[in-house]
């Protein structure tokens, strides 16, 4: 049984987490804090893909998004707003949280779109966000922002590595906790419920479309979450950032850990980002072409990814059977949530 | 004047090619509910072979005949290693044919390097159109684009073959049930959309920079020409790429390249959002 592992295992792979940087070097405990940045992506997308099944190719507006607002406000574009990092971080939630409201409002409103149309057009609003990206100086232009100061703690001093990890690993279990709190309240198993079958939820009566719009703009703020601390790491925001390269990235990243688990999906960042770091000097070129291969592999035969059955956490509590019906229904059968 | 009958010729030749690349597109997605993401790379790999051939010392025109069908055994084999495991799952063919196009690009990119790779044109020279001097092979590459639309139309339409297809298009299960051999109807679709993305890319590869991104700069107009034009017909794709290519060329005779992607780019995302089956769609 994967299943009564699940959070055993999870709590598990947050202490090894956390206990990590403890152990690496400076520099290395940098580059780990980079990847966990990825893993927050990761858990935006895996929230409305494995949520609420909303497949966008366009994430990555909202993590540019968010890395474009900290660049601003922390290089002084913004004189309003004054340069302090927390305002930049309070600005990279407000503002992809209120674009993916926009964008979701626009894909969602009305007779919804899904499938290809929703890929296709989410897919388009990358490449104009990416486009006009560079085109738009005030942001950098093509060359992007440049030369945005580190983080600092308390005192004014530049944060080392070592505790760079720990404020990301930070900010990532809280997005996690959020995250989970969402899909495993009420609320997440409306989302589930639109997940299986759309039209069958919305003919009980839920307002389908606030549903997801909602999630989307949530999404989104975790997205720019990541975006604000990707910025304050790297130290540079280019239009790439923003555009269709880094949002099928962390489909893939999310597809091979494993879509309809938080946890697989946070850690399949990490796992592809950190194995890019250590085979791509290997296997050179040849790393992207196996990348390629594995996640057809994935896709085709392990649809729940390599850690989407060895973490999957049990049903919320709301659905065990009482004690006294449970003598009953085990000859009626299981409650099976989610049975896909 | 002079300045109209260009700008329509343009028009008409980039609807035209766009029509050519998104022919494959529709085959595959009309038939198989599969989007196709390696598209973009079915039709690079069409203009490499078009490489290979030239610059081992073949014809321009032996490529040209050999580019589908390399193509055609390609889509077979991906069809039968990948995309009949996952028919039935809609949203996983799009990842994995996402894959695919990832790995395809990057064993182009391994084998010929990122670098641009050059085919000489054909049929060099221009030809006086109404006192314009149209380069000749623009009007070869329009030429096919009717020609293989007006084909697939016949295909389709006026033999058994297409009988059997749009029979397998309307009710699958039904045609099973009357014993039609879906399994063989689908590969023969997908080597078949395959071959056409690979002659296009053929056919384009001497006017292109023949280069491991040439794909996706194609897949997307292509993929909104589909579905503005709506998904299930020959006269969508048609209607789609006219309006696509249209625009496109307008506003690019006023606008720089950029500004005129984004404008067709936001123009079309709204027309899908309002017709979601594409404007011959009608209303679900």
């Amino acid at each position: 049984m994967w299943f009564a592992h699940g959070r055993l295992l999870t709590v598990l792979a947050w202490v090894a987490l956390f206990i990590l940087p403890l152990v690496l070097s400076d520099w290395n405990a940098a580059l780990f804090a980079q990847y966990v940045t990825y893993g927050i992506f990761a858990l935006s997308l895996a929230l409305i893909w494995g949520g609420a099944g909303i497949l966008s190719f366009g994430q990555a507006i909202f993590f540019g998004l968010g890395a474009c607002s900290m660049a601003l406000v922390t290089l002084g574009k913004l004189p309003l707003l004054g340069d302090s990092a927390w305002v930049g971080l309070l600005l990279a939630l407000i503002i992809p949280t209120l674009a993916a409201a926009v964008l979701g409002w626009i894909l969602f409103q009305g007779r919804a779109l899904a499938g290809a149309q929703l890929g296709i057009v989410t897919l388009c609003a990358a490449f104009v966000a990416e486009i006009a990206a560079r085109r738009w100086d005030f942001v950098g232009g093509f060359n992007g922002l440049f030369g945005i100061p580190p983080m600092t703690g308390l005192d004014g001093d530049i944060l080392s590595g070592f505790a760079t990890s720990y404020v990301v690993l930070g900010a990532a279990l809280l997005s996690y906790l959020i995250a989970l709190a969402v899909l495993r309240s009420p609320l997440g198993t409306v989302l589930a419920a639109i997940r299986n079958n759309e039209s069958r939820t919305a003919h009980f009566g839920y307002d389908v479309r606030l549903y997801k719009i909602f999630v989307f703009a949530l999404s989104g703020a975790l997205a720019g979450l990541a975006g604000a601390l990707f910025a304050l790491q790297f130290g540079f925001v280019s239009p790439t950032l923003i555009g269709f390269g880094l949002s099928t990235e962390a489909l893939i990243w999310v597809a091979v850990g494993g879509r309809g688990v938080l946890m697989a999906a946070f850690l399949g960042a990490l796992i592809v980002r950190s194995s890019e770091s250590v085979l791509s000097s290997a296997l050179d070129q040849y790393w992207l072409l196996a990348l390629g291969i594995v996640f057809v592999a994935t896709v085709v035969f392990a649809p729940q990814g390599l850690l989407g059955n060895v973490l999957r956490l049990p049903s919320p509590r709301r659905f065990a059977t009482p004690k006294k019906l449970e003598e009953k229904s085990r000859s009626v059968g299981q409650v099976e949530p989610d049975a896909k | 004047m002079a300045d109209v009958i260009a700008l329509f010729l343009d028009t008409l030749s980039f609807t035209l090619t766009l029509l050519l690349v998104t022919l494959g597109l529709v085959v595959i997605f009309g038939m198989m509910n599969v989007i196709n993401m390696a598209h973009g790379e079915f039709f690079l790999l069409g203009a490499y072979v078009v490489v290979v051939v030239t610059g081992a010392g073949g014809s321009f025109w032996l490529a040209l005949v050999l580019a589908p069908l390399v193509l055609a055994f390609i889509g077979f084999a991906l069809e039968w290693l990948v995309i009949r495991h996952i028919y039935h799952r809609f949203i996983d063919t799009i990842l994995a044919t996402w894959g695919i196009s990832i790995a395809l690009k990057q064993a182009i990119t391994i084998m010929f390097g990122p670098g641009l790779q050059s085919v000489p044109n054909p049929l060099p020279g221009t030809i006086d159109l109404a006192g314009i001097e149209y380069p000749l092979y623009r009007l070869f590459i329009m030429a096919m684009g009717l020609l293989l639309a007006a084909g697939t139309y016949l295909v389709f339409f006026r033999t058994p073959i297409g009988l059997t297809a749009r029979g397998v298009i309307a009710n699958r299960a039904m045609s099973a049930s009357l014993g039609i051999n879906t399994r063989r109807l689908d590969w023969a679709t997908f080597a078949f959309g395959a071959a056409l993305a690979g002659f296009a890319g053929a056919v384009m590869a001497p006017i292109m920079s023949v280069d491991p991104q040439m794909g996706v700069g194609f897949l997307v107009p292509s993929f909104l020409a589909v579905l503005v034009g709506g998904v299930n017909s020959l006269v969508g794709a048609l209607l789609g790429s006219a309006l696509i290519g249209g625009t496109s060329t307008g506003l690019s005779a006023y606008l720089s390249q950029a500004d005129t992607q984004i404008l067709v780019f936001l123009l079309a995302m709204m027309v899908i959002r309002f017709f979601p089956n594409g404007l011959t769609g009608g209303k679900r």
